[in-house]
């Protein structure tokens, strides 16, 4: 391998040691940089929705488990709806 | 939708701390589970409803890990919160909802300040964890 190769790999790898340094001071330890490289960015979206699109329908499951309703069936009606997404975690 | 820090994928020393430990659910019942240990421990008052397996609802309004919309009275989106964690900002949707509509008085909640702890999130609801699809009583 030539020398400017072994040089362009070399400072490649620092520049990538540096960016996961970087990122484990913002995410708090090594550990959290890898959770968040790992388990979230592949499901963060910013998304294309905008405000004064149609919502988008979807179905969910009651609390019973079995029970299943869209949440347009309760838009529509006299009060706008708030939607809070989020998980126990 | 999917859970944000589970034992078996990213877990935080705040799970521990506030003994929110649970795996990725595999199925829909697993994700019941959760659900309704949420609306136990919080006695949650707010109308639930549960993302099922294919992540639909998720998807749909790219809400993973946290975000709020509100829907108008005509079906489209009005609002269109920040991607959390860093951009959740349930502060900004509250004055955005009073601004539109005004200071909400609940009719059965008393003013802060006249009971114990002032008015409790809660008062005035409907019952924890009321299924979103329930229908209104007539």
């Amino acid at each position: 391998m030539t020398l400017f190769w072994k040089w362009a790999i070399g400072i490649f790898l620092v520049l990538l040691l540096g960016a996961f340094a970087g990122l484990s001071v913002m995410a708090g330890s090594p550990k959290d940089a890898y959770g968040m490289l790992r388990y979230a960015l592949p499901h963060m979206h910013s998304g294309k929705l905008k405000v004064g699109d149609d919502a988008p329908d979807a179905r969910l499951v009651a609390l019973d488990g079995s029970a299943r309703f869209h949440i347009r069936e309760r838009t529509g009606g006299a009060k706008p709806l708030v939607l809070v997404f989020g998980s126990f975690t | 939708m999917r859970e944000a820090h589970p034992t078996d994928e990213w877990m935080m020393k705040s799970n521990f701390k506030d003994d929110v430990c649970y795996k990725q659910p595999k199925n829909l019942d697993e994700r019941v589970v959760i659900a309704n240990d949420f609306i136990k421990r919080y006695k949650y008052p707010v109308p639930f409803g549960i993302d099922d397996m294919s992540n639909a609802a998720e998807g749909a309004y790219s809400a993973w890990p946290e975000r709020l919309y509100v829907i108008d009275e005509r079906g489209h989106i009005a609002y269109r919160g920040g991607m959390g964690p860093f951009n959740y900002d349930p502060k900004e949707l509250r004055g955005w909802l009073a601004a539109r509509y005004g200071e909400v008085q609940h009719p059965d909640a008393k003013p802060a300040g006249t009971q114990p702890g002032g008015a409790k999130p809660g008062d005035a609801q409907p019952g924890p964890g009321t299924p979103l699809g329930t229908a209104p009583k007539s």
